[in-house]
């Protein structure tokens, strides 16, 4: 009758919470939630159901056999253990989830490279004072003047001054 | 070439260029040198605002300090005593007209200085706050990055949290089976224990029925008369005593 199930990891609710980002709390909790009553509901039920007193029962029950058959039966009797239909699904979701991951982290990275790429821009650039308008237009390609657009000064818009 | 930056828009352009005050600066050598080392801050140096100071110390080493000044007062007085430099009214006006320009020049120059320092200091600082701002956005980008790097990481806690709840809830299904199991078990079992009870308590109480119908049939009415008689004899009885016990 003690048959066994798949033993349960022990999860670190507070790292979890850590590494929710704020938009996504709302599931969190509910997901929480949900974890913690299924967790209470398990710790409520004892693990073996209580015995029955069959000496007792054999000698109150005046039918002969009675008992003994439904001794026998009860001995003979297994509960079949509930068919896992969602493991497969939760790994298939992992899979997936992986593969995610993986192209945001690259997304991730790509986008680091770039901020890096700006950062040394301007950790190399030289410093203001010591600038020509060349050097500027150079490093900023937004300042300079389109002389072709509006070939007289101030070759922007009046209205940009 | 204006060496200091000059920002689009500048309106105080002119007058910088018509200042000769000491805060605009001169590209000093005549090389060309890439990238463009530090200019000077300062222009070169001049004594009485016109005369520049290598001629000083050209004539030092030769005539000693007042060496140029007694070349600029014999040159003076030749001009005047050979007339190379006629004395005449645009003399006067050449003098008051300087006079002025002096004055005004010695008394407002460093604040006008000041004020277009001020100008160009403030784009530079705007310049600077942008290029400031612009790279603690991007620091703080690459920040919040690497944190939703970390936070992916954490992605198998999820997975794990939905098995466990899978298995706590097949686990809770088994035992609720069992149990389930057991108490039909015992349900019937005792409703077989109640049902025998139940036989035997009606048994017993039918028996005791007709054992007091029976007998109620066996008394005889003769039986039943002479009962009667004695049990209002024995009252008789009864009351003579009660009453003799109450009188006393």
């Amino acid at each position: 009758m003690a048959g066994r199930r798949a033993a349960t990891k022990a999860i670190d609710w507070v790292a979890f919470a850590e590494r929710v980002p704020p938009n996504q709390r709302a599931m969190f909790n509910s997901l929480k939630t949900r974890s913690d009553s299924i967790a209470a509901k398990l710790a409520s039920l004892p693990e073996k159901p209580a015995t029955i007193d069959w000496s007792h029962y054999r000698s109150v029950v005046a039918k002969a056999g009675m008992v003994d058959e439904f001794e026998k039966k009860f001995a003979a009797l297994t509960v079949p253990e509930p068919v896992d239909t969602q493991t497969a699904k939760i790994d298939a979701q992992e899979q997936e989830a992986s593969k995610t991951a993986a192209a945001y982290l690259e997304a991730s990275k790509a986008r680091i490279a770039e901020y890096e790429k700006a950062l040394e821009k301007f950790r190399n650039m030289i410093p203001f004072d010591q600038m020509t308008i060349e050097d500027l237009n150079n490093t900023f390609p937004e300042t300079k003047l389109d002389k072709a657009k509006h070939p007289y000064w101030p070759h922007k818009p009046i209205a940009d001054l | 070439m204006l060496s200091r930056l000059v920002l689009t828009s500048n309106p105080v352009l002119l007058l910088l260029l018509s200042l000769v005050q000491a805060s605009r600066s001169f590209h000093q050598s005549s090389q060309s040198l890439a990238p463009v080392p530090p200019l000077p801050e300062k222009g070169g140096k001049v004594r009485h605002g016109i005369f520049p100071e290598e001629l000083f110390t050209l004539l030092y080493p030769k005539t000693g300090v007042t060496g140029p000044y007694m070349l600029g007062t014999g040159l003076l007085l030749y001009m005047l005593s050979k007339e190379i430099y006629v004395i005449n009214h645009e003399t006067f006006a050449a003098a008051s007209i300087g006079a002025v320009v002096i004055y005004g020049i010695k008394k407002f120059g460093p604040s006008v200085a000041a004020f277009a320092d001020k100008l160009n200091e403030d784009k530079v600082a705007k310049a600077q706050e942008v290029k400031d701002q612009a790279m603690a956005s991007l620091a703080q980008g690459i920040e919040d990055e690497k944190k939703e790097q970390w936070r992916v990481e954490g992605r198998h806690m999820l997975f794990d949290a939905k098995r466990n709840n899978v298995a706590m809830l097949l686990e809770t299904n088994y035992r609720e089976r069992l149990h389930m199991v057991t108490n039909e078990v015992k349900k019937r079992l005792d409703y077989q224990v109640q049902l025998q009870n139940l036989h035997r308590r009606m048994e017993q109480e039918h028996l005791v029925n007709w054992v007091e119908q029976s007998v109620i049939k066996s008394i005889t009415p003769q039986q039943e008369k002479e009962s009667i008689a004695k049990c209002i004899a024995d009252l008789k009885v009864l009351a003579k005593n009660t009453q003799a016990r109450a009188t006393v």
